[in-house]
């Protein structure tokens, strides 16, 4: 049978669910030992790691080619489309906010506000509940540069502490657009074939979890 | 002014050979299953008018179709389903028809998905729809006809079963809006357990919280259903189990065995399903390959009731799979090449058809001369060449 391949997103994430897996008694070895390869395969070799960027994995989960994948929240909720989403893991913990300039009222006024962020999809689904018109620009780097250079009226990005707002002049407008932490997704037609075996990983992860917590 | 003279749209691609030969041998061998079993081809419209597809009806977002006017500013899509105006055929041009009526289709559907994620908007779709039929035997006839239709292309499918009644009576009991219904509905769609976990526990934890609850898990072999059968205590969810598990029964007598699975979390938005629901699975592919279900309520919306069900299958999901497997006829090479000397031509033209009337796979040289025609034989692998002039002589082209 073909080993059980789940995607991981590099970095933090990928770190962290190594560290359950071990702690779930699969061998991760060649994922620390890992060199520059991006396909390992841990415990027994039933098990293949595959390593890829965020938005990266959900297409790899997607299409199919990977059964399982670990993804923040935040990423599915940008590129999320159609696969299974079926644990929370816990770990990569940090939520969505709305932030502004200290001193300035978001909601006052009449024209349209700008919004700088590196989440548009997450950032109109937002205003849309709100019944709100506003501009979208999309920043790949720091945003909070954008209303600080006058580019933008406020910003929908990750905050994790708040501490880049505050030393940049910016206060939290809004907190609880979305809590995000890091999610197993599965395949849908993988988890139809596998059954057993998905279940069987996504319990022993669960217990992990729970034990960490 | 950029040139796009040169590359087929997104989500779209030629088939070229094989890939092209792999997915008419797939929609061939489907049309002989369904024509042997007394249904009749029928083609719609590749455009119709936007009102047929309207999303409460279609469940389908309009974002996802593909949009046009005619010349009267009337909006217009490039037919994104094949039942709706197979529905709209029968609610109209059939409406003396004697019932049943037996359809099947095969054509293409157009959906955009999102970009750059490498599925297709573009899908050959084959299937068929039982019309003016309710009751277990209609619903055994479509879902074996399904079977058949698999096991022809791909021996180790599975087929799994589901009730969309089941959903329906416990969302029924839910104490919540039709916001909030809708959000537990997604989040059992997507079996997003944690999230519909946190719903739940917002409301009071009767029963039927509690079989929501389990819902998303519902689904492998058997046993899921008896568990849903010992836990149900609504008396019309606890009925849409009992005819799944008589389904289930009826298919393990076929002999179908660990092929069939239940999923009872199939919950699909505002769709017109209406009671037993199935898909088709195959391995490597990573989307079903067949979705199927009865649809009673479907030709209300042209005001001639009927009861009916239907399937459709992604023949170029499964053309793919077989074509991986080599499971898939290669591309012919012709027998003989026939070649005529100059003032030959009729007689040769002639003599292939002779050819060709006797089975044998043959191609008449278009080439001024001999020596270009063998080349070209070689090139090509054909093995013999018939010279046509006077008399004539059949060469060995060495390959």
């Amino acid at each position: 049978m073909k080993p059980l391949r789940i995607a991981l997103t590099k970095g933090r994430l990928e770190k962290d669910t190594v560290k359950l897996l071990e702690s779930a008694g699969f061998d991760c070895t060649a994922v620390r030992e890992k060199g520059r390869r991006l396909i390992l395969p841990i415990g027994d070799g039933s098990i293949e790691v595959v390593l890829a960027k965020a938005a990266d994995v959900i297409t790899y989960v997607e299409n199919g080619v990977c059964d399982l994948g670990v993804v923040g929240k935040d990423t599915i909720m940008e590129n999320g489309r159609s696969f299974y989403e079926i644990l929370d893991l816990g770990f990569g913990k940090c939520r969505f906010a709305l932030a502004g300039k200290e001193g300035t009222d978001f909601f006052s006024g009449y024209e349209a506000k700008t919004i700088a962020t590196k989440y548009p999809n997450v950032t109109r689904n937002f205003f849309e509940g709100k019944g709100m018109d506003i501009r979208v620009i999309k920043i790949e780097g720091s945003v909070e540069l954008a209303p600080l250079l006058g580019l933008a009226d406020a910003i929908v990005d990750i905050v994790e502490t708040g501490s880049t707002l505050r030393e940049n002049g910016l206060v939290i407008i809004e907190d609880n657009v979305a809590p995000i932490s890091a999610r197993l997704i599965a395949n849908s037609a993988s988890l139809k074939l596998r059954k057993a075996q998905i279940e069987e990983l996504a319990d022993k992860m669960e217990t992990e979890r729970k034990k960490m917590q | 002014m950029k040139n796009y003279s040169k590359i087929t749209p997104e989500g779209t691609k030629d088939l070229l050979f094989e890939e092209c030969l792999a997915n008419r041998t797939v929609s061939s061998i489907l049309g002989k299953v369904f024509s042997q079993r007394g249904f009749h081809e029928v083609l719609t419209p590749g455009i119709e008018f936007y009102d047929l597809f309207k999303e409460e009806v279609s469940g389908i977002p309009m974002e996802a179709m593909f949009k046009m006017s005619d010349s009267k500013g009337r909006l217009m899509v490039v037919r994104p389903d094949s039942t709706l105006p197979i529905a709209r055929m029968v609610t109209t041009r059939l409406m003396n028809e004697r019932h049943p009526i037996r359809l099947y289709y095969n054509q293409r559907v157009y959906r955009y998905n999102p970009g750059l994620t490498g599925r297709s908007n573009e899908v050959m779709q084959t299937g068929i729809e039982l019309i003016g039929a309710k009751g277990k035997r209609a619903d055994l006839e479509t879902i074996t006809t399904a079977v058949e239709a698999l096991s022809k292309c791909v021996p180790d499918f599975r087929i799994e079963l589901g009730n969309a009644k089941f959903y329906r009576a416990l969302a029924r009991k839910l104490p919540v809006s039709d916001s909030e219904r809708e959000q537990i509905r997604q989040l059992i769609e997507s079996k997003n357990y944690s999230a519909l976990n946190s719903e739940l526990d917002k409301l009071e934890q009767t029963q039927a919280v509690n079989m929501i609850r389990r819902l998303p898990r519902l689904f492998g072999g058997v046993e899921v259903l008896d568990e849903a059968i010992t836990m149900c205590e609504d008396e019309k969810a606890l009925r849409s189990l009992e005819y799944v598990r008589e389904i289930y029964n009826d298919l393990m007598k076929i002999g179908l065995g660990d092929r069939v699975m239940i999923d009872l979390g199939l919950v699909q938005r505002n769709d017109y399903y209406s009671d037993i629901v199935f898909s088709g699975y195959v391995m490597g592919s990573g989307e079903p390959v067949l979705i199927g279900g009865r649809y009673d309520k479907l030709l209300d919306n042209f005001d001639r009731p009927a009861a009916a069900i239907g399937f459709g299958i992604n023949v170029d999901a499964l053309a793919n799979v077989m074509m991986k497997r080599g499971n898939v006829p290669q591309k012919k090479k012709p027998d003989v090449l026939v070649h005529s000397e100059d003032g030959y031509e009729i007689k040769a033209i002639k003599y292939t058809s002779d050819l060709l009337g006797a089975g044998i796979v043959g191609e008449n040289s278009v080439f001024e001369t001999l020596e270009q025609a063998l080349d070209y034989a070689k090139f090509n692998g054909i093995k013999k060449l018939t010279l046509v002039g006077e008399e004539i002589k059949t060469i060995d082209t060495g390959v």
